[in-house]
């Protein structure tokens, strides 16, 4: 299974802390040069599998290569030629942008003219021209988290790990946050993202879904829509969205509506069920009963957000 | 052991302590604060402690006794009482710390050249003080009385010699001598005890970065853990270092105690001194997961033995066996030794190589442990 254009690949990983299993027995590989994003709800183990990876803990059970290195049998092989991009911010925030970019680049023997060109670059590719001498505790999010890529880059690692990387940024700054990524895939970096945002999701090329640290899809995000979606998606703009949600699930529990899942999603409804059509009538008359005005209805291709609460259910 | 990651990690750890300039302050003077405070604090001649004094003679010469007895610094006549329930009520409400009482025939028995009862009433909550007065009571009555009856051998010109009439071996009270002689030996074993701070430095930062996550950052970069540990540690110990130059300086030039050994010596032996202490900090802040943690229990294992069991105000000798272990386990103990071995007798390597040694063992222990304990203590 396991050739050269692997960057990652997971045999059984397992992580028990005491009676509690964080991650139970996942596979899954990471080919180079991919995105490669990792999905769950928190606590489902995205942190804790990242840090095995790292070599930061020691597998309970299984093994995980990286770059084609055993991580529990050699860590120190595998450090220079990776980067790490941790939940929270990781750089001190009493030191300045500079001296910031500075430690890390020496912390993996980037010294001199090379370290120089390196942060010239880094600054660069973070928009921090003219803030060398800003500590980065007086820096906004978005500029804190580019920074904070372009610091676990800065020895050029072959693959970097990024956990939850613009939690807590503005749309925008996420958007320059990706394509950065998408600029760093094109100079044939892999990277290994987790992440509960569903629109970053789709921009993975492949996907691993995790859910109380169990392994419950992978693939692209189009096959996964496929392949896990229990049914169609109808969409509906009732007049009433949270009250339209209760009457459905009321009906369903009821046995009324054989449908598989009502979400709220902004002011539209999602009803999941195999050939969602032919309930249409049913649904208008269930809501109408509540004094509740359907609305427009329409069938719609899934997003991964509905692909994502049918798996977690 | 890779030199580069260890310049690294220092030269970002001298940024800190540069950029925060609370923990330069820190580092940097509250040793030599801390060791001026106890210097005086520890040392300090007590003086205007305050009595009563009731006279049942009411004589020229109770008065005159009274007179030279509160004459100066050291005591002061709080108040002239008419009874002992007075005495008892002043004792009580803590507004004097002694009483002296004087007999009926205080004049009288004087002039007749006898023995002359005088009783003195102490505040036993405070021996100190009450000690103090019952000496100074005694010292000064003595005088008095033997220039009384001096002269009242000469008015009645009778044959006698004074040292017939008093017994009392004045010589017990020439030796007593309040001021400095403590301070001789405290205030090196005080300098043992202050250049321990540097240590509390350390637990903090250590458990600043795992606070942060930014410890989790460094440990996924090829620096080791000893780099990083020794690395944090360095820069500690050369600003522990600058003390070093400083507190000798202090003892010698404000509390004139002499350095009658090496300065090089001490100075090299107080680097090893740092790096023992510093490697307690570091496991301190292995271990503990918060600041706050790490600051109360680097009060509890570092800075409390380093008061009460290194032997600068309680004897070793006189500690129960397990104690006694317990102390020889502490840096403190053996730079307490070296400090005072340098500072007084002026002694060198012969006599406190294996103090250097049992220090030396201890920074390298510690630094493994640290060291050892690091991974696991991060999952």
């Amino acid at each position: 299974m396991k050739g050269n254009d692997s960057a990652i690949v997971a045999r059984g990983l397992t992580k028990r802390f005491g009676n509690f299993t964080a991650v139970d027995g996942i596979d899954f590989e990471v080919r180079r040069g991919e995105i490669f994003g990792f999905l769950g709800p928190n606590g489902a183990g995205k942190t804790t599998t990242i840090r095995m990876m790292l070599g930061l803990l020691k597998p309970t059970a299984g093994t995980v290569e990286v770059l084609g290195v055993s991580v529990s049998k050699h860590p120190e092989k595998i450090r220079p030629r990776i980067g790490y991009m941790s939940q929270r911010f990781s750089l001190y925030n009493d030191l300045t942008v500079l001296q910031n970019l500075r430690f890390y680049g020496r912390a993996y023997g980037v010294e001199n003219d090379l370290l120089k060109e390196r942060i010239q670059d880094a600054i660069q590719m973070a928009g921090l021209e003219g803030h060398e001498r800003t500590r980065t505790k007086d820096l906004s999010g978005g500029w804190r988290q580019r920074l904070a890529l372009s610091a676990a880059i800065l020895h050029r690692p072959e693959l970097i790990f990024l956990d939850e990387p613009t939690a807590g940024v503005d749309p925008i700054s996420r958007r320059a946050f990706w394509n950065l990524l998408y600029k760093l895939v094109a100079e044939g970096v892999t990277v290994f993202v987790t992440t509960h945002y569903m629109d970053e999701a789709e921009h993975c090329h492949r996907l691993a879904l995790i859910q109380r640290g169990r392994l419950i899809a992978l693939g692209s995000p189009e096959e996964i829509k496929r392949d896990m979606m229990r049914g169609q998606v109808l969409e509906i703009a009732p007049s009433n969205t949270a009250k339209a949600v209760k009457v459905l699930r009321a009906a369903r529990e009821a046995g009324r509506l054989p449908i598989e899942e009502v979400a709220m999603y902004g002011a539209l409804v999602h009803v999941v069920a195999p050939q969602v059509k032919q309930y249409q009538e049913a649904i208008a008359a269930e809501l109408r009963q509540a004094n509740v005005e359907p609305g427009p209805m329409a069938v719609i291709e899934p997003s991964l957000e509905d692909v994502f609460i049918a798996c977690m259910r | 052991m890779s030199f580069r990651h260890l310049r690294a990690v220092i030269r970002k750890e001298i940024n800190h302590i540069l950029r925060d300039r609370t923990t330069f302050v820190l580092v940097m003077l509250v040793p030599t604060a801390m060791l001026f405070i106890m210097a005086y604090a520890l040392t300090v001649d007590i003086k205007h402690v305050p009595i009563a004094v009731l006279d049942y003679d009411r004589s020229p010469t109770s008065r005159a006794f009274i007179q030279q007895v509160t004459e100066g610094e050291d005591l002061d006549l709080y108040a002239q009482v008419d009874s002992l329930d007075d005495i008892d009520n002043l004792l009580t409400r803590g507004e004097i710390k002694a009483a002296l009482i004087i007999a009926p025939d205080f004049e009288h028995d004087l002039l007749s050249l006898r023995g002359i009862p005088l009783q003195i009433i102490v505040d036993g909550t405070e021996p100190k003080s009450g000690g103090f007065a019952v000496d100074h009571i005694g010292g000064r009555a003595e005088e008095f009385i033997s220039e009384a009856l001096a002269s009242r051998i000469r008015a009645l010109n009778v044959n006698v010699s004074l040292d017939s009439l008093q017994p009392i071996d004045l010589r017990v009270r020439a030796l007593y001598n309040p001021s400095l002689k403590p301070r001789v030996d405290i205030i090196p074993g005080l300098i043992s005890m202050v250049l321990g701070f540097p240590a509390l430095s350390v637990a903090l930062t250590l458990a600043h970065e795992r606070e942060h996550g930014t410890l989790e950052q460094v440990l996924v970069t090829p620096v080791g853990r000893a780099e990083f540990l020794l690395g944090k540690m360095i820069p500690y110990i050369i600003v522990g270092l600058a003390n070093v130059i400083i507190m000798p300086a202090i003892a010698r030039v404000t509390f004139h105690i002499p350095f009658n050994g090496s300065f090089p010596l001490f100075f090299l032996l107080s680097a090893v001194f740092l790096f023992a202490i510093l490697s307690m900090g570091m496991l301190v802040g292995v271990f503990m997961p918060t600041q706050p943690a790490a600051l109360a229990l680097s009060f509890l294992v570092i800075f409390f033995p380093g008061f009460f069991m290194t032997g600068i105000f309680f004897p070793i000798a006189s500690m129960p066996a397990e104690m006694r272990m317990e102390a020889m386990s502490l840096p403190g103990t053996h730079y307490a030794t070296i400090t005072r071995g340098v500072f007084l007798p002026g002694v060198g390597l012969d006599v406190l190589w294996p103090n250097v040694l049992a220090l030396l063992g201890m920074g390298i222990a510690f630094t493994a442990v640290a060291a050892l304990s690091f991974r696991k203590k991060l999952g």
